[in-house]
């Protein structure tokens, strides 16, 4: 290692990045499952394809989240003690809130198809 | 002084605070948005997999589930707000109203599945 001070001994940084990438992963999670189970339930074919979008914009986001959180850990490791740049604000969490939101909005869109065409 | 970050009603006012709260209350959020999935992957799997409960109960539960899902992640941003100016301000942090909501959510969804169970 360089020597250099850590930005903070209690690692924050890192545990932030963490955060992120555990909230990615949830998300993939769950899309994964959603692409694999969610065609299936709605039991017209072609309206049942539909049932990828949901997934596709949790990858989307969780992909997002990953390639955000990466770019900010890097800025937290090139600063230091003297030359501490100015954090990001909240854009990405709202951001993630409106991902959020769509994503249980067309859920429960899926779900409405589902027992629609039950 | 900020350079004009969003949203401006928490970073115009106070001063920059230790960037260790600061991403504490991040993760604060980002938690919540966990849990809000979890809710929501609840609610469909719920409805979805046609448990053998009361079908009715069995969709409001499902439903209950995924309203509270969407409705956590606006909390959470209104709370992380609230907390971040609190942070800026050197005021006491603000209660957190959504851990209330959160109890409730759950053991409503508790009642209406185990009334589920019984009625069916």
């Amino acid at each position: 290692m360089s020597g250099r001070a850590l930005f903070d001994p209690g690692l924050q940084p890192e545990r932030t990045d963490l955060a992120w990438r555990r909230t990615a992963l949830a998300i993939a999670a769950a899309s994964l499952v959603s692409l694999r189970a969610f065609p299936l339930l709605i039991d017209n074919p072609r309206v049942g394809i539909l049932g990828v979008v949901p997934g596709i914009v949790g990858l989307m986001l969780a992909a997002g989240m990953v390639w955000r959180a990466r770019l900010r850990y890097s800025r937290f490791l090139r600063s230091t003690e003297a030359r501490r740049p100015q954090d990001a604000g909240g854009g990405a969490l709202l951001l993630t809130v409106a991902g959020f939101v769509a994503m249980g909005a067309i859920c429960s869109f899926v779900l409405v198809l589902v027992s629609v065409l039950r | 002084m900020s350079r004009g970050r969003f949203p401006s009603s928490v970073y115009d006012v106070g001063d920059e605070p230790d960037a260790r709260f600061s991403l504490a209350n991040e993760r604060t959020f980002l938690a919540w948005n966990r849990t809000a999935l979890a809710l929501i992957a609840g609610g469909v799997a719920l409805e979805a997999l046609g448990l053998d409960l009361h079908p009715r109960l069995r969709l409001i539960a499902s439903l209950t589930l995924i309203g509270a899902g969407l409705l956590f992640p606006v909390l959470a941003w209104s709370e992380w707000k609230r907390a971040e100016r609190a942070l800026r301000l050197g005021s006491p942090l603000p209660g957190s109203s959504a851990s209330v909501a959160l109890a409730v959510s759950i053991v409503g969804v508790g009642a209406l599945i185990l009334l589920g169970l019984l009625l069916r």
